[in-house]
């Protein structure tokens, strides 16, 4: 009875909820300046995105696609955006009741838990788990969420700079000696062991990247060695990303357990480097940022050989601010800290950022 | 067999002997552990060298002082069962540690988790006061509720921080011996604790063994029983929580090694104290050499904590079914 007294209003509120219908659909639709041809390939429901990995929410707002995102997981902090999507939990830990709040139609992660994937699907929602641990994977995931999305050339075009990005490191440590490195995490509880990148991990990868040989010499995925087999290694450089929050000290007490090991080649000629930077191991639209942090922390050279006026391309904005700091030992210690200003490099709205104005920007 | 008096000859003498199990064991340990033939340069040598020296001081202070601290615990309760982390020390350091380690300060980790078993001790002993007697068996109780009440703050804060910590919790409550990282001033603290533990209870084992016959005959025969138990009860919850804070939480060493000295010496505390000192830490040094035997062989980490509890479960099973009822009870 009350919709026949009033018709009027019913029509007004279909006709408002089709307005709203048609612009959310304009909005969301994937059609980014420029890339037209993308539109025609658009699914014809408006897609909503949950993304339930960090790299994959990066590669996302890299595409172009962040305002798809209806959920995200608690570790999606990156780009400063995210922050204002709903988080659902993590592949662990699902906030069910949050995730069928936000109504999504695809549902991103990176996981091995069929577990994981069965309860998404049985909320109705289309699920695609990626594989990211390896640079190739990295590839092939970029193509699917292109693929997934309806972007196929966001997706490559985002391919082509990080290959562009990778190829301009690779061309700068091309002749440099390739010193044996070792990247590890720092452990916080006091544990006997840390965790190092084995060979065959996204990490490794990138050291080849950076010009340098991974020191742990056998295909691990983050083996964890004790001191003894750190000495056995003999890095020439080692690289600790303290990235993880802790305590004020953790540095000091990581710089002081190094110190120990006065054999190791990258302790005694001060080459143990502690980071601080999310990034290095995010397997995402950064890798080639975090290429050229590393390659820069591993050839100190290259610093100052830019400053001669060798080419290279961003580099007013995304060099890592490099300290030293002297310990009481004599040996110095660098810290690299992620410059805030790398955090705007990569994120935004446009899927292909211009870049011709970069490479004239830095060139000589 | 019949044992003969303990004369102070005869002290000195058995003293000199557990060193003399103790010394070798340890340098081997240090050597072998090392496997320093396979070294090349004599720096690579050094560094090695270096560390395990440091694991097996590590190894020593910390069995030492749990055998002793277990020791003295079944004597006082005289409850075979007793051991240093049955008290609740255990839990207090290792929460306190764990938070400090996570969130305040890698170095004041260890003297929170001091601070935290200190606290504990405090608790559980105002707990289990009344009219001002310490009653064994509401001390026992309040160790393991409090115990129970640390392993869910534990919990609490492994369900909170990020995956990779998680790992890290889980690994040290499993007990390891030797930090990333230099641990001199805190293994010195351990070791002076267990020497001073090793003093105070060979001056107090007159009273143990009193007190193991009964209570009131001790009382009887001039044993102040309540100041006796609060002596020793602090005494070894500091050596638990120095201990935890070195190595986390090595369980059964504290249970093991005081029963196994019955089965080979009595029930003689002048005589199970000093062996107490030296047979724990001989045993964890072993303990220890086996965890890097194996690590050797699997290329596997196994902390060695999980190897003492390993051994020791099966090892308590058969002291129950065979020898207990017969000749081990404590009383």
């Amino acid at each position: 009875m009350a919709r026949r007294r009033h018709p009027a209003l019913a029509a007004a509120l279909a006709g408002a909820i089709l307005a709203a219908a048609v612009t959310a659909g304009c909005d969301d639709g994937p059609a980014p300046p420029g890339a037209g041809g993308d539109a025609s390939a658009a699914p014809p429901q408006p897609l909503r995105i949950l993304s339930l990995a960090p790299n994959l929410t990066e590669i996302l707002f890299a595409m172009g696609l962040g305002d798809s995102i209806v959920g995200r997981s608690t570790y999606c902090t990156h780009p400063p955006e995210a922050a204002a999507v709903p988080a659902v939990g993590d592949t662990m830990h699902l906030d069910l009741d949050r995730i069928i709040r936000a109504e999504p139609t695809l549902a991103l992660l990176v996981t091995k838990r069929t577990e994981t994937v069965r309860r998404l699907e049985g909320l109705g929602i289309r699920v695609v788990a990626v594989q990211a641990d390896r640079m190739a994977q990295l590839r092939e995931t970029i193509r699917t969420l292109g693929a997934e999305t309806g972007r196929p050339r966001a997706a490559a075009g985002l391919l082509d700079r990080i290959d562009a990005d990778l190829a301009a490191v690779r061309r700068r440590v091309a002749g440099l000696p390739r010193p044996r490195t070792l990247f590890a995490f720092p452990m916080t509880v006091g544990s006997s062991r840390i965790m190092v990148a084995g060979r065959g991990t996204f990490v490794d990868d990138l050291l080849a990247a950076a010009g340098a040989e991974n020191a742990y010499p056998d295909r691990a995925d983050w083996p964890t060695v004790s001191p003894a087999q750190v000495v056995a290694m003999r890095p020439e450089v080692v690289i600790i990303n303290a990235a993880t929050a802790g305590p004020a000290d953790r540095k000091d007490a990581i710089r002081r357990a190094w110190q120990e090991l006065a054999s190791v080649p990258a302790v005694r000629d001060g080459r143990v480097h502690i980071l601080e930077a999310k990034y290095l191991t995010i397997p995402g639209p950064r890798v080639g940022q975090a290429a050229r942090a590393l390659a820069e922390t591993i050839h100190p050279e290259l610093a100052t050989s830019r400053a001669a006026g060798l080419p290279a391309r961003r580099a007013t904005r995304a060099t890592p601010r490099a300290a030293n700091v002297s310990s009481p030992h004599g040996c110095h210690w660098r810290l690299v800290r992620q410059c805030s200003a790398n955090r705007h490099a990569l994120a935004g709205k446009q899927p292909v950022a211009p870049r011709a104005p970069d490479v004239a920007e830095a060139s000589p | 067999m019949t044992p003969r008096p303990l004369t102070p000859a005869r002290y000195v003498a058995s003293l000199v002997a557990w060193v003399a199990l103790w010394l070798p064991v340890a340098a081997v340990a240090v050597v072998v552990g090392g496997r320093l033939w396979t070294w090349g340069s004599r720096a690579q040598m050094a560094d090695v060298l270096w560390l395990r020296l440091e694991w097996v001081a590590t190894a020593s202070a910390v069995g030492a002082s749990l055998a002793l601290a277990g020791l003295a615990m079944q004597a006082l309760l005289r409850n075979p069962l007793a051991e240093p982390y049955i008290l609740g020390v255990s839990g207090g350091a290792g929460l306190a540690y764990v938070l400090g380690s996570l969130f305040l300060s890698v170095a004041a980790a260890p003297l929170l988790a001091m601070a935290g078993a200190m606290a504990t001790v405090v608790l559980v002993y105002a707990i289990a006061r009344r009219r001002g007697r310490l009653q064994p068996y509401t001390l026992l109780l309040a160790g393991v509720i409090l115990n129970a009440f640390y392993a869910a703050g534990i919990m609490l804060v492994t369900a909170v921080v990020r995956p990779e910590q998680r790992g890290e919790i889980a690994v040290w409550m499993m007990g390891n011996i030797g930090a990333f990282g230099p641990q001199w001033p805190l293994i010195g603290v351990v070791a002076a604790l267990a020497a001073g533990a090793g003093v105070l209870f060979a001056f107090l084992a007159k009273g143990f063994n009193l007190v193991a016959v009964g209570e009131d005959t001790a009382g009887a025969l001039g044993v102040r029983v309540h100041r006796l138990r609060a002596v020793t009860f602090v005494a070894a919850s500091l050596l638990a929580g120095a201990s935890v804070a070195l190595a986390g939480p090595i369980g059964f060493v504290g249970l093991i090694c005081p029963h196994v000295l019955r089965m080979l010496l009595g029930p003689d505390h002048r005589r199970l104290v000093p062996a107490a000192l030296f047979f724990g830490a001989t045993f964890l040094v072993l303990a220890d050499l086996a965890a890097c035997f194996w690590e050797g062989a699997t290329n596997r980490a196994v902390p060695v904590g999980v190897l003492t509890a390993m051994c020791g479960g099966p090892f308590f099973i058969y002291l129950l079914r065979t020898r207990w009822r017969k000749r081990m009870e404590v009383r």
